[in-house]
Parts: C-alpha cells; structure tokens; sequence
C-alpha cells in the first residue's frame, strides 16, 4: 500500500468514482518522501475502495479531516522531451 | 577579525564565540531539523550546526546562519558585541567602496567541485533537503543561498534568494516575483522567445555573499561580495552552463529554467511570519548537474515568526540601501531604520525637517524604487528621535502623526504575495498598497507658539540639574542605570 498527499483549495474538488488529474507527492518513508508526480486516479472516501490511501492538505498547507482511498491509474506525462 | 572567507569558516568562527552550537546527535530533515533552527530563531539562540541527519549520512546543516546581529558582525569581520549602527556604519563604509571584480579560479582549487553528479545520476533525493515547516508544499532546496543567473543581452549577473521547492529528483519550482532582477530577465527576455535561462543556485555560500545575494543593491552581487569581503570573490565555471558560482559554495545545482513548463509550488512558511501566497504553478527549474563538496553542510534559514535573518538582514540592507539612495537625492536624512520585527515591512526615516512635503518626498522616491515592493510603510520622524528606539519612534507616530493630514496612501504600486493583507486578487497579481506616516510638526507652524514642547528629562531640565540628578542617582537610594 502507498501513502499519497494532495493539495486543494476545497476537499469538493476530490470527486469520487471519476477519473481525476491529480499532483500528488508521495507519504512513502525513503528518500523520495514528498516528491511529486502528475497522475491519472480514481479516489474514494471508502477507505477500502482502493488500494493506496490519500491524505489532503488545504490552501496554506492545514491538514484535512478527510481521507480517501486512491487508484493511481497511470502517470501523465508533462514534461517535454527536450528537458527529460 | 577577517571576515570568514566561507561558510565552514563562519560556522567555527559563530562555535568559537558561543554563537552556534554543535550538535551531535542524529537529526531528521523530516521537520525536527526545521523545528530546532525555528526555535532558535524565535529564542534568538546561538546557530545549530548539525553533524548528522538521519539517511544522509556525510552531509550536515547549519541553520539560522545570520538571524542575529552578532552573527551579522562576525561575518563582517567584527566584534560579535558591535551595536547595531556601528555594523551598519560599516556595512555603509564598505559599500560605498570601490567595487572589487571577482577571480576565475580553476576546477582543481574549487571545493565545491569535490563531487559531480551528471546524466542518470542527477537526483535531488541524494541531498538532505529538509522539510522545514510542516505542511509547507515542499522539501525547500533553497532557503538560504544564491541563484546566478546573467542576462543574455546585458550581461547583468545576479545572485538572488528566491525560494526553491524540489517537485522531482530533478525538478525544483519556485517564486519569482515579476519586479525581481530575475523575474524582470525572464519576462524582458527568455519568456518571450521560449528560450531555456540557465541558471546555478549554490546553497552554503559565504556569510557575505549570501548577503550580498539579499541585500536590494544596484551593484552586482560578486563584486558587492567582495567589497564586503574586503578581497576578491573566487569563482568557477560551471559543468554544463557558462555561468560562474562561488568556488567554495557546498551544494552547486545547474541547470535550465524551462519557458514551456510548469510545476506547482507552495505554499511555504515566509518571512511575514505566515503562510500566505497560495500554492500555484510557478518558475520551475529542470536540473542537469549537480556538485558538492565533501561532507558539505546544507544551509537552512526558516523564516516564521521574528526573528530570522530573512526579517533581519534584510530590514539591514533594505534600511541602508534606503539611506544611500536618499542621501543621493539631497534628502537631508539623518538615518534609516527598519526593525527586523516589523518583518521589513516598515520603514523609519530620520530627516532634518527643512522643508513642507519632505515626508512625501521621502516615502514617493522610497516606494518608486528598486526597494519598493519589500515594504509598504514609511514612517518619517525628525532628527531628534532615536529611530533605533522604538519606545521614542511609536511616541512620536502616536503623537505628532496627524490622522487626516499625516497618512497619506498610495493605491496600486507593486507589491508582493506574501503580504498577509493583501487581497486574494492583489497577491495574485502582486499589488500592493503604500502608506506614509508624516510623524514631523509642520513647517509652517510657529516653532515657539505652535509646536508641543517634548516633556522628557532630557529635553525641559537645564543641563546643571540633569547633570546633578546623573551625580546623585545611587545616592538618593536608586540603582545604577546600566
């Protein structure tokens, strides 16, 4: 199971049971610990639903109540070639 | 007492006089790092140098390196216990100097060329970059350095703090605020064509340069160095970019600010003593190479509430380079001082009130220039309050600024996202508002009829009986006034 964290300005903006594209950086402990990655995902707030579990912080970084489950579905790639 | 040549010698020199603290034990980058510096600024403790962090092991971090004055005076090269207007006396001395043009050294006599990681090796994840406040946006990579950059066409090279998030083991973003050097070369030169900036941003800097790299001077950050220093600046020239960066820095990172890409960053915990500006996309910056020297030591500043050397060495150099502009104008000024409290945010003007309007004079050429968007009150007092002291500058704001005639507002200047006041629309868009407070008595009053006399003991007693109260303190039963 990963751990995941997103920002939003509204914890509206996690609609569930839709494909979202969504920034979020990983919780898992290691080096990598809060990078980031674009992605493709499903979240729901049945903490059972998916595999992986989402955290949520607001606007200026205030940690939310709410959690959520997430699929990650894939990655989205933004970066253009010439910089890879 | 030389100024220290480089961070390792100013971390021995603040050990060596009580002014930093070596700390043994293992630390995490995860917060405890960023809670311990934070602490200490908000004590006003000595520097925490600390040798071991937890998964990284051979590098080490120095926090808070210039969140005091003395500290501020040993990277001067000064007596830790110097007051205040003597540092700035110097710092004014020194700058007014000749400017000294940085050396080339070679790759083999700069440390920070140690160790040099390229291709599939680049990996921000190697260095220690801590997670400073929780619930900040980010590991922020730079929170205490320099980032070069030249413009292409001028040749202008500038050395600036803009904060830097790490988004991916090689991708930072960060704030570049439109009215900054950097931001004015992006959109005056590289945003338009679509061209890549290079750009190196060197983290563990000498004390001196990193105060050049703060400090609002017109004079280009390596030669504003060294005439801190008092001698040359040594540079190198980068792996992958012809740039050139502090040969003894200890973390080099190079590469491109990319015109076409974008990554989101923030929020982060600033100086106004708030998380303020909203996470957003921002300037990101693709990294290609990265150098450093062996066992090299992160810096971190972590700005909050007061005090952190981002409130107080910039209300130093935005207060002197205030001065220095309005003494070339023919203000007949008398000081300048910002309290780093006011989270450089107000500035206090002392003036020899010789003429009607000279408030306004001063706040219009303050808030007109290079140094405007940092700050958004003026205050003017006359030359005969101590505007060190702020018990005599808030008596004089409270009593001689007039509430109709003595507040005078500036609408839609330049302003930054970082003020905690500002509107949603106006940090977007970094607008900001400006006030002058005219705490002088007005010309045009009777000097005998009109203006209050100052009751204080030293203003309405005659010298003789202030004199003999001095003599006789102890002796009427009071103990001595240190």
């Amino acid at each position: 199971m990963n751990q995941w964290e997103v920002f939003v300005n509204d914890v509206k903006e996690l609609a569930e049971d839709t494909e979202l594209e969504l920034t979020v950086r990983t919780l898992n402990p290691g080096p990598h610990k809060f990078t980031y990655k674009r992605v493709r995902c499903q979240v729901s707030s049945d903490l059972k639903k998916h595999a992986d579990q989402l955290q949520v912080r607001l606007g200026r970084g205030q940690l939310s109540q709410s959690r959520f489950s997430i699929a990650v579905l894939g990655e989205v790639r933004r970066l253009p070639a010439k910089y890879a | 007492m030389a100024a220290p040549r480089s961070n390792r010698e100013f971390i021995e020199a603040c050990i060596k006089s009580g002014d930093a603290v070596h700390i043994k034990q293992e630390v995490d980058w995860e917060n405890e790092a960023g809670a311990i510096v934070r602490r200490a600024c908000e004590l006003a403790a000595p520097a925490p140098f600390m040798e071991k962090i937890k998964g990284y092991p051979g590098f080490s971090y120095f926090g808070a390196p210039l969140s005091t004055y003395r500290r501020m005076a040993i990277s001067l090269g000064m007596d830790p216990a110097s007051r205040l207007p003597e540092i700035g006396k110097e710092y004014l001395k020194r700058t007014n100097s000749e400017p000294i043009a940085p050396v080339l050294v070679d790759k083999k006599d700069a440390p920070c060329k140690e160790n040099i990681l390229k291709g599939a090796d680049v990996d921000l994840c190697k260095l220690p970059i801590p997670l400073v406040h929780e619930g900040d946006g980010g590991r922020y990579v730079g929170t205490w350095h320099a980032v070069v950059t030249k413009h292409p066409v001028r040749g202008d090279v500038n050395w600036g703090m803009y904060r830097q998030m790490m988004f991916d083991s090689r991708t930072m973003s960060g704030a570049v605020f439109p009215f900054s050097d950097l931001g004015k070369t992006l959109n005056d030169y590289y945003l338009p064509r679509g061209e890549s900036c290079p750009f190196a941003t060197a983290i563990g800097l000498s004390p001196l340069a990193a105060m050049a790299a703060c400090a609002p001077s017109p004079i280009p950050e390596p030669e504003l160095t060294g005439m801190l220093a008092g001698e040359a600046v040594k540079l190198v020239k980068c792996e992958t970019n012809d740039l050139q960066v502090p040969a003894d820095a200890e973390i080099i990172l190079e590469g491109e600010i990319c015109p076409d890409y974008t990554v989101e960053e923030g929020p982060f915990g600033e100086y106004t003593g708030y998380r303020t500006s909203p996470r957003d996309f921002r300037v990101t910056f693709r990294v290609n190479c990265i150098t450093y020297r062996n066992n090299a030591t992160m810096t971190i500043s972590n700005m909050g509430v007061p005090q952190d050397e981002g409130q107080l060495l910039r209300s130093f150099s935005l207060g002197l380079e205030l001065e220095k502009l309005l003494r070339s104008q023919g203000i007949p000024v008398t000081g300048v001082y910002m309290h780093p409290r006011s989270t450089h945010h107000m500035m206090i003007v002392g003036v020899k009130p010789t003429y009607a309007g000279i408030a306004q004079q001063v706040g219009q050429l303050a808030f007109g220039s290079k140094l405007g968007p940092w700050f958004h009150m003026v205050m003017v007092v006359d030359d005969k309050t101590d505007i060190y002291n702020w018990d005599e500058v808030y008596h004089a704001f409270c009593t001689r600024c007039h509430p109709a005639n003595g507040i005078h507002i500036y609408r839609n200047a330049p302003g930054t996202p970082l003020y905690p006041f500002a509107t949603p629309h106006e940090r977007k868009y970094a607008v900001g508002s400006k006030v002058v407070f005219d705490c002088l008595w007005p010309v045009d009053w009777d000097p005998v009829n009109d203006v209050p006399t100052l009751v204080s003991f030293k203003n309405v007693y005659p010298q003789a009986i202030q004199d003999k109260v001095l003599a006789n303190w102890t002796a009427y039963g009071y103990p001595p006034v240190k």
